[in-house]
């Protein structure tokens, strides 16, 4: 099962996921093209696909791939809206890298 | 006897949130037993991994989380796909600890209403059912299954569902100041929290907001003050926060594990890690 798990991250916790699939939740700080900058307790630059359809200021989930140079291939974007709490997101990644048992295969 | 009082709500499941009396999956094993079994359920929430993790003590045993048989689960993830069949909807749901086949039996006085009312891809449900194995796979026998409007709730249901664990293996939260003593593994109970996450949004990170008052106390001092390069020294900051030198160690412990200080010129001097 380790295979389709996505991990919940922030931008602290990139550098220990290259190359693997994650989830991040961030608020859309810029749009330019098919580039965008994510802000998930730190900005994350993502590389959008055709179909991800965001507005800068509201929320947005990112399931994607990690590259190298610490920028986010995405596979899938979701527009959450304006009433997103980033403070709760944050602290769910922190919870979810503290209880593994819960969240995480090792 | 007192059996016949859960039966009457026979094919009502998918009504609302209180129809969860559902004659199905317990059937051959909790008959002779009576209402016994009923008394017992609870409504847990779940992560798919600890669903998927969760063991028999023997074959045909109740599935055990945490000591706790599983009865009843609620969870939440986003539906990958659709298999619409002739007596039930498949989902496929993943929330991001992994995936896992859910199950809505349809029922076929009510096909016309609710043959329409599938979720698309991608979107965030919650599910209330009922883990079941069949065939040696398991699935979610879904009571009922809503759209999560509020995303706030995915993030609501991981940290009831990380709740709910640590009050099954580390008993209930210790109240009080008693935290900072207990050092790492005392402070992880209390730190769950929302409104601790919530509250303290000046320029304290997300991973100290996790830890125990003593250390988030230690923290805020090194943050606050113009350290330089060197950091702060244990005498200073207990001068600064009128904190035993033992207390400090331990928070420290906790920090330098969070990843949030190093430890700059000796074992004791700390300076705030920033990147």
């Amino acid at each position: 099962m380790e295979g389709t798990a996505t991990p919940r991250i922030t931008c602290a916790y990139l550098n220990s996921y290259v190359g693997k699939h994650v989830i991040v939740v961030g608020k859309v700080v810029q749009l330019r093209g098919d580039e965008a900058v994510v802000d998930a307790d730190g900005n994350i630059t993502a590389h959008l696909n055709r179909e991800a359809h965001l507005s800068p200021g509201n929320g947005v989930q990112i399931i994607g791939k990690v590259n190298p140079d610490l920028s986010i291939k995405v596979l899938t974007a979701l527009d959450l809206g304006i009433s997103v709490d980033y403070a709760l997101a944050n602290t769910v990644v922190e919870i979810s890298h503290q209880h593994r048992a819960l969240f995480a295969y090792d | 006897m007192a059996y016949g009082g859960y039966n009457n709500e026979g094919g009502g499941g998918g009504g609302g949130g209180g129809g969860f009396n559902v004659g199905g999956s317990q059937q051959g094993s909790s008959q002779a037993g009576g209402g016994s079994k009923y008394n017992d359920d609870t409504l847990r929430p779940v992560t798919i991994k600890q669903l998927l993790e969760c063991k028999e003590p023997y074959p045909g045993a109740d599935l055990m989380l945490d000591g706790q048989s599983i009865t009843q689960i609620t969870l939440v993830g986003q539906v990958r796909s659709v298999q619409p069949q002739t007596t039930n909807i498949t989902y496929r749901i993943d929330d991001g600890t992994g995936l896992t086949d859910v199950k809505k039996w349809v029922d076929a006085e009510k096909a016309d209403t609710e043959g329409a009312n599938t979720f698309a891809p991608d979107t965030y449900v919650r599910v209330f059912g009922r883990l079941s194995s069949f065939n040696g796979k398991r699935h979610v026998g879904a009571h009922f299954i809503r759209a999560v409007e509020d995303f706030n709730e995915v993030n609501y249901h991981l940290l009831e569902a990380t709740y709910v664990h640590l009050y099954l293996t580390k008993g209930p939260p210790t109240t009080g100041d008693g935290a900072a003593a207990g050092g790492g593994a005392g402070g992880a109970g209390d730190s769950m929290f929302v409104d601790n996450g919530a509250g303290g949004a000046g320029g304290v990170p997300a991973r100290v907001l996790s830890c125990s008052k003593g250390a988030q106390n230690m923290f805020s001092f090194l943050h606050n003050s113009p350290g330089g390069n060197e950091g702060l020294n244990l005498a200073q900051i207990s001068n600064g926060t009128g904190m035993t030198t033992r207390e400090i160690i331990n928070a420290s412990d906790e920090l330098l594990g969070q990843g949030a200080i190093y430890t700059t010129i000796d074992d004791e001097t700390w300076a705030v890690l920033d990147y």
